[in-house]
């Protein structure tokens, strides 16, 4: 142990000390120095209005296409911060809280920006929804997803993309089977896929807990329809009650199709299966594509799940992504020209073009005659349904998902404690709810 | 040695001004530090009080309340800690980090022991094993986990080298099962700290008397006897060192079980940290998040304040 010993002449700790002090004091002295600058700083640029983009996404494609999207602005000098995701929701109270906010944060639609703005804290972006606003012809449903509760629009949505149970068309000409159309025909095809000994279901579960919600969605929206599944989110009703008994008895038929070594991939490992056709097919996000290699995307379709209750109207999982301002901004016009900007139809197909993603623009005027087939069908699949939920923590709140992570992993693992199960779900939730 | 005995010569040193009447002493405190000192010693000790001290009693302050980050804080006495005995979660995690700090504390100083006395004698090659068996170290933890998250996959290299020695563990998931994931990644975390012990305990025996161990060998001392009376009593510095580090890496582990489980499977491995940092990070749920970080704070306090108490009794 080379510990200095204390008796190593005086001297030499006052020399010590004096340098930790003079470190400690220039950090400190220049501490003050940036904090007496920044306000000097932005009163300076007051005539040269510059804006702040906070961007969540740090995926390497997304990534680059935003930073392609931002550099065509040319009107205000423009900032794009990109941080890692997890970071960015610790932090995003954080960011509207501040006395200096980021101008624009890229974000979800939903109960999580009616949230926000129900505290004061997101700018009212009502403008651009009207007369010849840059979101003034999104369609009534994008309108109502991205207005508070007082029914202004705070919210500005980009892309959007949809869930769907994707699959190989050469996998599924090899085996000889065809998309189902029924439910009956789904578990068919799921005892058939079986007996070629191929797992017919592949799923993530593993440390993306939250993949386990996908079904559990889908299978209440087919069940209980999506009226039901909303106010299900928003606490109306119990999580131990004989609608959500009846989701989970269905789920739990559904399990011996999945492939067991799920439990222990992300998402995006569970795709592998699927990609090497040792996997039939995958309940997820049109983002799943991003995980085939770049040939096999064209071989990649999807069908949707299958109605099981006929009383039920069609609903379909779409997840809006987009952008919100801060209400504290310190430039609101100029804040909204950029935002007009990122919502051109324009700046959306280059944004969705460069991402490599199978987003879905919300504006109506992109061309959407050069995007792939698959796109396109996906276009058609949001176009034809009669109800559109986003995803189970977008509905509700990242508590309440932590709640259905823990709930529905042990319910796949266990699915004979299934009561149980909803009763502590329901302990649960309640705590979310009430807190 | 020479250590403890520069020490005992400095205190000596120190203590013989204070034996002396008052007004000198205070003479002579005041030349041997100067007011510049002081003032120079002041900064530092803002800078403390400002990013250590300021933010930590804020926590205490926060346990009080709930809160989300976003306007005022509410206050709600002590209901975040009476919370806390009705969460089956915070008991699994409490649970947990018992089983944590024996397991880790215990396996990593056992096994970094047991290959410092192995390796401490010179031998051809024995530098090779020395650095390999450190050689983990140079890893950070979120590594380590991710490594040995691939290592653990049904398909991965730990099933297939079972299979190979013939043990079928038909495709085991280590890490999705709630039986085998923790001690899964205490495999792992030891596998890094045990390297870092063995150095620690590798410096320690350099300074051991051999002559000491030759006289109890000639008086028929059995190895077991040597080591027990005659090593680790020279080695209770060492240890020292090695209980402090152990005690303060076992709590405050969290990122290798983040980057491996992220407490699941259904929080089976969820510790007092990363239940802390979900509730308080990814929920922003500050409140309540402030009252998991006050509770391990007090235990860390009170794991190091027993253990200070009694190595100061021995002195």
């Amino acid at each position: 142990m080379s510990i200095p010993t204390p008796t190593s002449v005086n001297l030499t700790r006052r020399g010590l000390l004096a340098a930790g002090a003079v470190v400690g004091g220039s950090a400190l002295l220049s501490g003050c120095l940036g904090a007496a600058n920044t306000p000097a700083a932005s009163g300076a640029s007051n005539a040269n209005v510059s804006l702040t983009l906070q961007s969540s996404l740090s995926d390497p494609k997304p990534k680059a296409a935003l930073e392609q999207v931002v550099k065509g602005y040319t009107k205000y000098p423009t900032t794009l911060n990109t941080v890692a995701i997890e970071q960015f929701r610790a932090q995003l109270s954080t960011y509207l809280t501040s006395g200096n906010p980021p101008d624009v944060l890229t974000w979800y639609a939903g109960s999580v920006a009616r949230d926000y703005a129900s505290k004061g804290l997101l700018l009212d972006l009502s403008d651009l929804w009207t007369g010849n606003g840059a979101c003034a012809n999104f369609s009534p449903a994008l309108k109502s997803l991205s207005s508070d509760a007082g029914g202004k629009q705070i919210f500005v949505p980009t892309n959007y993309y949809w869930w769907s149970v994707f699959y190989r068309k050469s996998a599924f000409a090899e085996w000889g089977v065809k998309p189902p159309t029924t439910w009956e025909e789904f578990m068919a095809l799921c005892e058939t896929l079986k007996s070629k000994g191929i797992s017919p279901l592949t799923n993530g579960t593993g440390s993306t807990a939250w993949m386990a919600s996908g079904w559990f969605d889908y299978l209440d929206l087919r069940i209980n329809g999506a009226a039901y599944h909303r106010e299900l989110l928003a606490g109306k009703h119990s999580f131990d009650s004989a609608e959500v008994r009846k989701v989970l008895d269905t789920y739990a038929k559904l399990i011996p199709f999945f492939d067991p070594k799920g439990r222990s991939y992300t998402w995006q490992e569970a795709a592998t299966p699927l990609v090497n056709k040792k996997a039939g097919m995958y309940l997820i996000g049109a983002f799943v594509t991003t995980a085939f290699p770049a040939g096999d995307v064209d071989d990649v379709d999807f069908f949707s799940v299958p109605p099981i209750n006929p009383n039920v109207p069609s609903a379909e999982e779409a997840p809006t992504d987009g952008y919100f301002a801060s209400a504290s901004t310190k430039n609101p016009a100029a804040t909204k020209d950029l935002l007009g900007y990122l919502a051109s139809a324009k700046q959306q197909q280059l944004f969705i073009s460069q991402s490599g993603s199978s987003n879905l623009p919300t504006s109506p005027d992109v061309d959407s005659s050069g995007f792939p087939p698959l796109v396109q069908k996906g276009m058609k699949l949001l176009a034809g349904t009669k109800e559109i939920t986003q995803f189970f923590n977008r509905d509700s709140s990242d508590a309440l998902q932590a709640t259905a992570d823990a709930a529905l992993t042990k319910f796949l693992d266990n699915p004979g404690q299934v009561s149980t199960i909803l009763t502590d779900w329901q302990t649960a939730a309640k705590k979310v709810w009430g807190s | 040695m020479s250590l403890t005995h520069d020490l005992s010569r400095n205190r000596r040193a120190t203590l013989e001004p204070d034996t002396r009447p008052g007004p000198r002493r205070g003479r002579r405190l005041s030349r041997r530090v100067p007011p510049v000192v002081w003032l120079l010693l002041l900064i530092p000790f803002l800078v403390e009080v400002g990013w250590v001290f300021y933010p930590a009693f804020n926590s205490f302050q926060l346990s009080f309340t709930k809160w989300n980050g976003v306007g005022a804080a509410q206050p709600v006495g002590l209901r975040n800690y009476t919370d806390m005995l009705s969460d089956p979660i915070f008991a699994t995690a409490l649970r947990n980090n018992v089983f944590w700090v024996l397991g880790f504390g215990g396996l990593s100083v056992v096994t970094g022991l047991a290959l410092a006395l192995a390796l401490n004698k010179p031998r051809r090659g024995v530098g090779i094993y020395r650095s390999a068996i450190y050689l983990p170290m140079v890893f950070s933890l979120a590594v380590t986990g991710l490594f040995w998250r691939v290592m653990y996959q049904p398909d991965g290299p730990v099933n297939v080298v079972l299979a190979g020695i013939g043990i079928n563990t038909k495709e085991h998931q280590w890490l999705a099962d709630p039986n085998t994931a923790l001690g899964a990644i205490l495999v792992a975390a030891i596998w890094r700290q045990a390297g870092y012990i063995m150095v620690l305990y590798l410096a320690g025996l350099k300074g051991c008397d051999p002559a000491l161990e030759e006289a109890a060998a000639v008086d028929g001392a059995s190895r077991w006897q040597r080591l027990r009376y005659i090593v680790m009593p020279q080695l209770r510095n060492v240890n020292t060192v090695i209980f402090a580090v152990t005690v303060i890496d076992s709590l405050r582990t969290f990122d290798i079980v983040w980057a491996m489980t992220r407490g699941g499977p259904y929080n089976t491995t969820q510790l007092l940290s990363t239940y802390m940092y979900q509730v308080g990070f990814t929920l922003v749920n500050l409140g309540y998040g402030s009252a998991l970080a006050v509770v391990i704070f007090l235990l860390a306090i009170a794991f190091i304040i027993t253990y200070l108490a009694r190595a100061t009794r021995e002195d």
